[in-house]
């Protein structure tokens, strides 16, 4: 019931229009860049995908951000802004449980995106490597990662909205991170681990480093934190208010 | 009532939005791993340029490719906002003031606030490049006359960006989409400018002009010629279209 | 002399018709109360003489001058308040109107008679966003107040005011004709307040005028047409009524 509560809320916010915009965005993102420059790549050694992914996928992985940013902010931002929230409060409903269906629809939303931006990936491998063989498990996989490794930002993003009223405050913060941590350097087997850094990481090269257990780990945990984080500050939120 | 007066009365309207801090921020954080990090300038990896010249670069990097213009996005949503958070616009609309001159007022107070967010950055940058310094016992520190004309060109291949920010925040009604809108334009400028076409997209055009300096003091890494042909055309078009379409839209949810 | 005549002015949105074929006459130098129940098109009349919605049919003049040509010259004019009052909530009440004086080319002297005239002077210094209800809506006033405009269109202006602001802004409203020789239109959905501030009547329903003239004219003719005349609420609600009711059947 609280999923299509929560989807109702939604009507005529323009998010949904919004991830539409921003999985073609970025779904569009690869195709432009073969179009603009494919003998950069086709020339290079090794698995399309790993090589399409190199070339494509931190951008493409920054509108995902960027968009899932803004999706969050807007969700808490209707609660708040005509006291939509306050009225909440006033039913018997759990906040939390406001909380999680708000989540569930994100990442339904980024599911979404992801299944758009591997398509997209995966036609670029059949359009301009020909001679590559098309593993669905690996595309599979490799989205499936990509999901996981976003989890942690998603929640994140949403715990930040659900805490400052004034949407300007979130998003700011959400955009500074995201800014901050994308010029982390990527070779630090520490600072990849952090929130707004997994979403980067690409399957095959986890792999190649052995870093893909350790990141899947490190994802879970932070999974695990942040909804507990989000859970006590559930229950410690009217202290403050 | 003169553009002048009008622009006096934008100044004021911003007033206690603490903007200015809004755009210090993101400079501090920007430049703080830099004195921090001084020591990887050092490393240039195979790259022949001077570490003084890294230091210079690499920071820019940073404000050409994402912070100015996010901070320009913030800014013109801001200048959205306080019109139509509380109906100030209405208000406006219902006075004798011509709609073009409000909007045309509006935008030079963003390219105004864009000057001083790029002298916060020299401003930054020096203490940064000192700080530095001292810290690695080496020199980061670059002349104003290389500085100061760098700074200037980005800042004035600036404003085209500036227009079209502005006029995606008059277009788009909720504020998060049109900051979104913004923020998701300046991800591909990387890309874009590594392609013939750089020219049209006018959120590429601070990144390409620092591009062509780090070509000019490391060889080999970009080109080192500023192509003005068909640049300052194209960025005239595209500036003059999208100041033309923010002042014929401005206002114009509220006149339905 | 009339100063604001409509002809045949119509408003739809999409198949909606905001405002229906009005014809109104307001008198130079009187107040005019311009009476209907919510979403009788009040506002929206209003907002086509600022030029904040654009006519779909007919035509208006102000003081001679029409619009769009004449757009800019009509608002140097008017002073407005528009539904709920609209005003920029981080700036004070006192440089709220600042603003306004600086695009109107004012003296710094109209500002403070503006805020005296509606009772703000002591809150001047607070953010518009922190004042209550009535004192925005007398920000509001003020704004349409300052610099003596020779017309003054005011939407429901003492609505969320108390009892007691109620009677100061009427008493206020009431005066100004008299005091700076200016012409009021005001809205309200209480014919027992126009009826204490204003000279001439228009009430509207769904669109449409359905009765203008003073009040004692609009006595006469309820008494003429069968309507309660003892109370002019009542007057005003049979006639309302009266008029839902031949809506009804014609649908």
């Amino acid at each position: 019931m609280i999923l299509s509560l929560e989807m109702k809320k939604l009507k005529r916010t323009g998010i949904f229009p919004a991830f539409l915009i921003g999985a073609l965005l970025a779904g569009a993102f690869p195709i432009v860049n073969m179009l603009a420059r494919a003998e950069t790549f086709t020339s290079l050694p090794g698995e399309p995908l790993t090589i399409l992914a190199e070339a494509n996928w931190q951008m493409m992985s920054m509108i995902n951000l960027l968009v899932l940013l803004c999706g969050a902010c807007m969700m808490y931002h209707t609660e708040f802004a005509d006291n939509g929230f306050q009225k909440m409060e006033m039913l018997p409903l759990s906040s939390a449980g406001l909380f999680f269906g708000k989540l569930v629809i994100l990442l339904l939303l980024l599911a979404l995106m992801l299944l758009t931006e591997t398509a997209s990936l995966a036609f670029c491998a059949g359009r301009w490597f020909p001679g590559s063989v098309f593993s669905l498990r690996e595309y599979a996989l490799s989205a499936g990662f990509w999901f996981i490794a976003a989890l942690p930002t998603v929640i994140l993003t949403l715990l930040i909205a659900s805490a400052f009223p004034n949407m300007w405050i979130s998003l700011g913060i959400g955009v500074i991170l995201l800014f901050t941590v994308s010029v982390f350097p990527q070779d630090n087997p520490v600072l990849i681990l952090f929130p707004f850094s997994t979403p980067y990481q690409i399957l095959a090269l986890a792999r190649e480093n052995g870093t893909a257990a350790s990141l899947l780990t490190a994802c879970a945990a932070e999974v695990l934190a942040l909804s507990g984080a989000e859970l006590l500050y559930q229950k410690i939120r009217r202290c403050f208010a | 009532m003169s553009f002048f007066t009008a622009l006096g009365v934008e100044f004021q309207k911003i007033r206690r939005s603490k903007i200015l801090l809004i755009l210090l921020i993101p400079v501090v954080i920007m430049w703080i791993p830099s004195i921090v990090n001084a020591r990887i300038n050092f490393d240039t990896r195979n790259i022949p340029i001077t570490p003084e010249n890294n230091f210079f670069i690499q920071g820019f990097m940073g404000m050409v490719w994402f912070i100015i213009p996010a901070s320009l996005v913030i800014c013109t949503v801001l200048l959205t906002q306080t019109e139509r958070s509380q109906r100030g616009i209405l208000k406006m609309l219902s006075l004798p003031v011509s709609i073009v001159k409000l909007c045309l007022a509006k935008f030079l107070v963003l390219v105004i606030l864009s000057l001083v967010q790029m002298l916060m950055a020299v401003f930054a940058y020096y203490i940064s490049a000192a700080a530095a310094s001292q810290l690695q016992h080496y020199d980061f520190v670059l002349k104003p006359d290389f500085v100061f004309p760098v700074v200037l060109r980005i800042y004035l291949a600036a404003i085209p960006m500036a227009a079209v920010f502005w006029m995606l925040a008059v277009l788009i009604q909720t504020p998060v989409f049109a900051a979104g809108a913004g923020l998701v334009s300046i991800v591909p400028t990387v890309l874009i400018i590594n392609t013939k076409l750089w020219f049209l997209y006018p959120i590429s055009y601070p990144f390409y002009l620092l591009m062509i300096e780090y070509g000019k003091v490391a060889q080999g890494v970009y080109e080192t010629e500023i192509q003005w042909l068909p640049w300052i055309p194209a960025a005239i078009v595209i500036t003059i279209a999208a100041l033309a379409i923010s002042c014929i839209r401005f206002g114009a949810a509220e006149r339905r | 002399m009339n100063i604001i005549e409509t002809k045949n002015l119509t408003k739809s949105y999409g198949d909606f018709t905001a405002v229906s074929h009005l014809n109104m006459h307001i008198r130079k130098g009187t107040v005019y109360g311009f009476l209907g129940p919510n979403g009788a098109g009040k506002s929206t009349t209003m907002k086509m003489f600022l030029g904040l919605t654009k006519p779909t049919d007919g035509s208006f003049s102000v003081d001679g001058k029409t619009y769009p040509s004449d757009r800019r010259a009509i608002l140097q004019e008017v002073g407005s308040f528009i539904e709920a009052p609209a005003f920029y909530g981080n700036l004070t009440g006192e440089e709220n109107l600042d603003i306004i004086r600086r695009i109107l080319g004012l003296p710094k002297s109209a500002m403070n008679e503006a805020l005296e005239l509606v009772g703000l002077t002591q809150f001047r210094r607070r953010l518009a966003k922190k004042y209550s209800l009535g004192m925005k809506q007398r920000l509001g006033l003020a704004s349409a107040l300052i610099g003596r405009p020779p017309i003054l269109i005011l939407d429901e202006p003492t609505n969320g005011l108390d009892p007691v602001g109620i009677h100061e802004i009427r008493t206020l409203i009431r005066s100004l004709p008299q005091r700076y020789d200016c012409t009021v239109l005001v809205s309200s959905h209480l014919l027992s307040e126009v009826e204490l501030m204003a000279d001439d009547i228009g009430i509207l329903n769904h669109g449409r005028l359905l009765f203008e003239g003073s009040i004692q004219s609009l006595r006469e003719t309820a008494r003429s047409m069968g309507f309660p005349t003892d109370n002019l609420e009542n007057t005003f609600l049979a006639m309302i009524d009266e008029d839902n009711r031949r809506m009804g059947e014609r649908r």
